[in-house]
Formats: C-alpha cells, sequence, structure tokens
C-alpha cells in the first residue's frame, strides 16, 4: 500500500518535471522568436548611428546674413562648412560626394564687386577669397535666382538683404561651421596616441575644465583651459543662437572677438580649447576634436516605399523594387501554380499507386530539399546561358517555380487526399465521369487547401535570394518585360549588405519584406480556417 | 397480374482479391416496389447493392461473374455504357455526402454534368425547375426554400440525407439504391425518409439495405435476406417475417444472431 504511494508520489513530481522542461523551452522559444522579429523590425523602423564629425549639431539658417540657397529639385537639407568651402573651390563637381543625388553642380555668387557680395565672400573664405574656376558669377541677385531657379543641381550664396522682397523658387539650407578647436600642444602624441574625439555628452564638462588635465583623454600633462569668446562678437552670437553653454573665461580672453581672435587664443595658450568657425580653426591649422554623437530617428518612411531607388539603393526608396517583387510572385504561380496543381491531380486521381509512384514521391520530397544556390546554378546554366533567356524576369520565375513546386505538388497531393471518397462515389453514382468528378468536384472541395500551399510556397518565393542572384539579375528599375533584369526585394537586401551601401536600407527593406511574407502567411491561416469550417460535419 | 421485373440477377458471384463476397445470388427485383436488404455486418448485402450500379468497379481487385440484367440487358456486356446506368440506377449512401457548394448547386449537379453547359436563360429556368422539383420530391424544398444558395453542408444530417436523394432525384432516375440511408440519422429524420420513400414507391424501384428490421417490416414489400454472401431467403415481407422458410433467417430475425 505504502510502496504504491510512494510510486504515485514519484510519478507526479515526475509529471511536474516534464512539464516544467516543456513550459521552459516552449517559452523560451517564444521568447527566441520574438527577440529576432522585435530587432528586425526595431532596426528596420528607426536607425540609430553613431556619429563622427568635428561640426556640432546644429545648422545656421542665416551664417553671418548669408543665405544659402539651392534648386528646388535638390535633396539637401545642410551643408558643413568644408563642404561650402569645397563647392566654391572646385572640389566637386557633382553632388554624388554630398548627397545622394547624382546631379551636376553649378556654385553661384554674386560678381566680387555687386552690393553685399562681401559678405558671402567673408562667409567662405575670410579675409582671403579664392573662387574656384567653375563658380559662376551674376551681376544681380534676380538674375543669380533666375539661373539658380532653371538649373537643376545649383547652389547660391548671398546676403539676406540682397533677397528682400525677391520670391526665390529654391530651398533655403542650413550650414554647419561650429567646430571645437585645441591647441596643437594639447593634441601632441602621447604613446603614439593623441586626443582626436570626445563624446557630445562629455564636450560640456571639458568646457568647463573637467578634467583639468589633457592626460584624462590620452593626451600630454598638460592643463585643460576653456577659452570663451567675449559676448558681442559674431561667433559668441552664434553660440548664443545655437543655445551652446559659452564655456567660462579664463585668462587671456580677448577683447574684441571676431571668431579668429579665439583661434589665436587657443594657438597661443598652452592646453587651451574652445568653439571656433570652421573657417578661423582651418586657417589657424587648430587641430579640431572630434565629437562623437548619436543620430536617431525613423528609417522606414512613406516616402521610402514610394520612391524609386536611385545610386544603386543608397538613396530614393523601393517601389520599383516591390513592383518587380511583385510581378515576380505573379509569373512564378503563374508557371508552378497550374503545372504543380496538375501534378498533384495526377498523382492522387489517376496514377497507380506502385514503386513507380513512390520513387516519384521521393524524387519531389528530395527537390524541395535541396539547397536554393543549387536551383539558382542550374537556372543559370540552364535558363540563362542554354536557353538564351539571359539574367532577368523569365529566367529567374523558372528558377523560382522549379524551386516551390515540389511544394507545391505536395501539399496539393495531401489536399486532395483530404478530399472524402465519398463525395468521389456521390458524384460517380450520378453518372459523372471521372474528369467531371475531379474538376467539378474534387478539386473545388481541395481548393482552400491548394491555395494554402500555393501561398505558403509563394512565401517561400519572395524570400529567395540565392536562386534569384545568377537568374534574375539585379537592375533596380522597374522591369520592362520577361527578359529585362530586375532586383526583389530579397536582392535588394542581399546587394544593400554585400555592397556596403547602407545597413540602415537594408534593415528598412526587410521590414518591409517581412510584413510581405506575414500578409502571405496570414492569408494562408485564414483559408486554412476557411478549410476546416467547411469540413466540419 | 405480377409485377414486373426490373432487375434480374442470376448466379452472381464476387471476388474482392480472392475474398468470395457474393455466392450463386440470384433475385428478381420487381418494378415499383421497395426491396429491403438484410442481414448481419459483413454478409455482402451492401456488396450486392453496389453491383447493381457497377460501383464496385471502382474498387481494385473486384471480379464478378454471373448475370445482372436490367431491363433485360447485361449490365457488364461490353458496349454497356457505366454512366448510363448510373444515371438509371441511383444510389444514396449511408453517410450523407452533399457536395461542398450551395444546396442549388448540389441538386443541379447531375442534371448540369448530363445537359449542356449552356447558360440561357430557358437553360436556367429549366434547371430551376428540375432543382424545385427534386427537392420537393425529397420532401425538402420547404426547409430549403429560403436557403438555397446557403452552403449544403450547413444543414442538419437528416436535411442532407434528404438533399441527397433529392440530389439523385434531379437526375431522373428509375431505380434507386440506398445503402443504409438512414443509419446514421435520428429517429424522427427517420421517419421523415420513410414517409418520403413510400411517396417515392409510387414512380421509383427502390432497394434498400438496412439493419433496422422494424424498418424493413414497415415499409418494404420483399426482403432478403443475406448471410455470408448467400441470399438466403428471398421472398414478400409478410412471408420473410411471419413465415420464414429457413431456420437461418427465423433466427435472425427473432434476434439470436447478428
Amino acid at each position: 500500500m505504502r510502496e504504491s504511494e510512494r510510486g504515485h508520489a514519484a510519478k507526479i513530481r515526475q509529471e511536474r518535471w516534464a512539464f516544467g522542461l516543456i513550459r521552459a523551452l516552449s517559452g523560451a522559444t517564444i521568447i527566441i522568436l520574438a527577440a529576432i522579429v522585435g530587432f528586425i523590425l526595431w532596426r528596420g523602423l528607426r536607425y540609430s548611428n553613431e556619429t563622427r564629425s568635428p561640426y556640432l549639431p546644429y545648422a545656421e539658417r542665416s551664417p553671418e546674413g548669408v543665405a544659402i540657397l539651392v534648386n528646388g529639385g535638390l535633396r539637401l537639407e545642410e551643408l558643413d562648412f568644408e563642404q561650402l568651402l569645397g563647392i566654391y573651390s572646385d572640389e566637386y563637381i557633382n553632388w554624388a560626394k554630398i548627397c545622394a543625388d547624382a546631379t551636376d553642380l553649378l556654385p553661384l555668387a554674386l560678381e566680387p564687386g555687386a552690393p553685399g557680395a562681401g559678405s558671402a565672400e567673408a562667409l567662405v573664405f575670410g579675409q582671403a577669397p579664392a573662387w574656384g574656376a567653375l563658380v559662376e558669377f551674376s551681376p544681380t541677385p534676380e538674375a543669380l535666382l533666375e539661373r539658380l531657379a532653371s538649373t537643376p543641381g545649383s547652389i547660391a550664396i548671398l546676403p539676406e538683404p540682397a533677397l528682400a522682397g525677391l520670391k526665390p523658387e529654391a530651398r533655403r539650407i542650413g550650414l554647419r561651421r561650429l567646430v571645437v578647436a585645441m591647441n596643437p600642444e594639447a593634441a601632441e602624441l602621447v604613446n603614439e596616441r593623441s586626443v582626436e574625439e570626445i563624446s557630445l555628452g562629455d564636450l560640456a564638462g571639458l568646457l568647463r575644465g573637467s578634467p583639468a588635465s589633457w592626460a584624462a583623454l590620452g593626451g600630454p600633462e598638460l592643463p585643460v583651459r576653456p577659452l570663451a569668446p567675449e559676448s558681442r562678437g559674431p561667433l559668441a552670437a552664434a553660440l548664443e543662437a545655437a543655445g551652446l553653454e559659452a564655456p567660462l573665461p579664463a585668462g587671456g580672453t580677448p577683447a574684441e572677438d571676431s571668431g579668429q581672435d579665439t583661434c589665436a587664443a587657443i594657438a597661443s595658450t598652452p592646453g587651451a580649447v574652445g568653439f571656433a568657425f570652421a573657417r578661423d580653426a582651418l586657417g589657424a591649422g587648430l587641430p579640431l576634436l572630434r565629437l562623437r554623437g548619436r543620430e536617431t530617428g525613423w528609417n522606414l518612411k512613406l516616402r521610402y516605399l514610394l520612391e524609386e531607388p536611385r545610386l544603386s539603393g543608397r538613396a530614393g526608396g523601393i517601389s520599383t523594387i516591390i513592383l518587380n517583387t511583385l510581378s515576380m510572385l505573379l509569373l512564378t504561380v503563374g508557371i508552378a501554380g497550374p503545372v504543380g496543381v496538375a501534378a498533384a491531380i495526377y498523382l492522387v486521381e489517376y496514377a497507380r499507386q506502385g514503386p513507380l509512384l513512390r520513387l516519384l514521391r521521393l524524387g519531389t520530397e528530395t527537390l524541395a530539399g535541396i539547397p536554393s544556390i543549387i536551383f539558382g546554378l542550374f537556372g543559370m546554366l540552364v535558363f540563362v546561358d542554354l536557353l538564351g533567356f539571359g539574367f532577368g524576369l523569365l529566367s529567374g520565375c523558372l528558377t523560382l517555380s522549379l524551386m516551390i513546386l515540389p511544394t507545391i505538388v505536395r501539399s496539393s497531393e495531401e489536399a486532395l487526399k483530404t478530399v472524402s471518397p465519398a463525395l468521389r462515389e456521390g458524384s460517380l453514382a450520378l453518372g459523372a465521369t471521372k474528369l467531371q468528378t475531379v474538376f467539378r468536384v474534387v478539386v473545388p472541395a481541395a481548393s482552400p487547401g491548394i491555395l494554402t500551399g500555393l501561398l505558403l510556397a509563394v512565401g517561400r518565393a519572395v524570400g529567395e535570394t540565392a536562386a534569384l542572384l545568377f537568374t534574375m539579375g539585379s537592375d533596380y528599375k522597374l522591369a520592362k518585360g520577361l527578359f529585362s533584369s530586375s532586383r526583389a526585394l530579397s536582392t535588394h537586401i542581399y546587394l544593400l549588405f554585400a555592397e556596403g551601401i547602407s545597413f540602415d536600407r537594408a534593415f528598412s527593406t526587410a521590414t518591409v519584406l517581412i510584413a510581405v511574407v506575414l500578409a502571405f502567411n496570414l492569408a494562408a491561416k485564414r483559408l486554412v480556417g476557411r478549410m476546416s469550417r467547411n469540413a466540419a460535419r | 397480374m405480377p409485377p414486373a421485373v426490373k432487375i434480374s440477377v442470376r448466379d452472381l458471384d464476387l471476388w474482392y482479391g480472392s475474398v468470395q463476397a457474393l455466392r450463386k445470388v440470384g433475385a428478381d427485383i420487381a418494378s415499383r416496389s421497395i426491396t429491403a436488404l438484410i442481414g448481419p455486418s459483413g454478409c455482402g448485402k451492401s456488396t450486392f447493392l453496389r453491383t447493381l450500379n457497377r460501383m464496385n468497379d471502382l474498387i481494385e481487385g473486384v471480379r464478378v461473374e454471373g448475370v445482372v440484367e436490367y431491363e433485360g440487358s447485361s449490365i457488364f456486356a461490353p458496349g454497356a455504357d457505366v454512366i448510363e446506368l448510373r444515371k438509371r440506377i441511383g444510389m444514396v449512401f449511408q453517410k450523407p455526402n452533399p457536395f461542398p457548394m450551395s444546396v442549388y448547386d448540389n441538386v443541379a449537379y447531375g442534371p448540369r454534368i448530363h445537359g449542356s453547359p449552356s447558360r440561357r436563360a430557358a437553360d436556367r429556368r429549366a434547371l430551376d425547375e428540375i432543382v424545385e422539383r427534386s427537392l420537393e420530391q425529397a420532401a425538402l424544398l420547404e426547409e430549403v426554400k429560403d436557403r438555397l444558395h446557403k452552403p449544403a453542408l450547413g444543414l442538419s444530417g437528416g436535411q442532407q440525407q434528404r438533399l441527397c436523394i433529392a440530389r439523385v432525384l434531379a437526375v431522373e432516375p428509375d431505380v434507386l439504391l440506398m445503402d443504409e440511408p438512414t443509419s446514421a440519422l435520428d429517429p424522427i429524420s427517420t421517419s421523415k425518409i420513410e414517409n418520403l420513400l413510400e411517396e417515392l414507391k409510387k414512380r421509383y424501384t427502390i432497394v434498400i439495405v438496412t439493419h433496422n428490421m422494424q424498418q424493413a417490416g414497415r415499409v418494404s414489400d420483399a426482403v432478403g435476406f443475406f448471410l455470408h454472401g448467400e441470399l438466403v431467403e428471398y421472398a414478400p415481407t409478410k412471408e420473410v417475417f411471419f413465415n420464414p422458410k429457413d431456420k437461418r433467417t427465423e433466427a435472425y430475425i427473432s434476434g439470436r444472431f447478428g
């Protein structure tokens, strides 16, 4: 009696352990899944990148009373000072290196003698103007604005007073020119290292004198001496507009500060550090502290879905790629669907069950397990080369069709097998032929299952990369025909990663792809639900 | 005047592979009457029924010997049209098997596959009439006339079975074979179908397999008792029930086995 009670207790304990283990494992699976999908969605929706730049993240709309305007077609919000300097001294001939736009660049300015032209000149060059040969001068602000409006990729600098009363058909952009300059002695090499960068968070501390010595930042044993401009000059005004706390004044601060004076003070004071205009700091040859910050924002915008990709996907959106993917799916299902369903009908309804059929089933199952890259190689050799279809939609879709065919055959077979034999008998007993029975009763009854299989296969096709790489090409423009090379979402993700174009964009595209796959799976689930409701007696 | 013979069976042997399921069965089935086939499970009565419209052809490894004549011509003759045969000899199964489509489409299925697929208005009206008449004959029209275009699978079991009967009637058969049509139904549905049989008998020849002795007694004009593939006794119902010639029949009917 007691023996059996003990056995019973042990069983209960065992049960509990097993139950706990199963719960823990299933919980872990769910957590892992949620983590993966959550991470990809998060990375796809938001970006958060470390930035390293000597420029403070603050763009002035009207630096020293000068407006910077660009042609309305240019996608550009702001420039930093070195870019502006480069534009006006022939360093760039198009916009590709500055923003994601390959338009030719045309710098415009007022003629040096024109009224007010000096302030623009001073903004860019300071005391020593050195206009590039590409710069086009206009005699009047009106002429300049007209040229600006009519020339894509043009940029103009002109003093604000000249703009008064005019309605320019151009966009005004901001200029980032505030930097943190340091005394050259503070940037000297110590143990083959030097102070180069600081996080934006630590900057305020540094400018208040903490840490007290450059050694704390990996520099020489030199006291940190923050310098600030006197309150009336343009630098002080710019800092105030930016809402930046000016560092505490320390010895040797110049009385009248044009910005250049601060730089001179920094250059002559050992261990000094302070805000400066890039123009002056570069002119004085001062080392600049690089600022480490973090930039966050929405990654996946509606614009990304609606715009065409440009510059290998570096810019623009993915609209044509989405359309290419959809036409790829339609074509693939159009090829593989009828063939696969017909094969399944033959296997279930007509073929004699025997060794040959078993071999065929084994073959389909094996085919379903073959890695897609092999289908890709096959597709390249046969469709692209041998049949001469070239890299294009047709080759890619034929390859994909081959790849998903086994899945479609298997799932359609299962769907057809679940149709009750009673239905077949009922139809045949009414004098229907085999063909009528199959197409009027069996296939309609199995259609939800067949459709489910098709949708799952499509879900597999939409995520396929390897089979497409060698067969469908990678042109991101809208496919113009069956033989036109085109890029699918999955290939786009791969290329964005592989060519190092943009992780953010790759993740955005991945989010879209996941949404597409999810949509297909949900549709499949609904169909399964409908099927089981119909089958319920 | 003796009733005309609709189906005549002589010396019918049937094998499933090497297993013999019917042995030297012989019977004449009278026109416009109800013939009930009774017997314990596995005795061959369903097999016999399915031989009459050649539904056994669908099973692999079936071999038939003997004579089955429908209106005087052999149904196994080389030139016999099995489609036409099944059209003339309709069948209702044990479990209701409506197609997963609407009530209307279920009944219209037969006429559609046999007629021309034309969609002319006149044809559509003719089809409407056939559907309505068939449902009426199957005593189902009143219950489903408001839901003709709803899924047939939404009907109750009894309604589904009567729908299956209507589906068979729509192809205007001559003979109705029923394989335990009420075994899956509740008593009320069963009595509805039994009443229906009384009506249908006026126009059709009916052969019904049943496990229910009372049912056989209530509805049939003649009874055939099967045992181990043999037709032990085949006679008018009253004689079989009240004056069986064979001891085994008596034993079965009085409930001593089966």
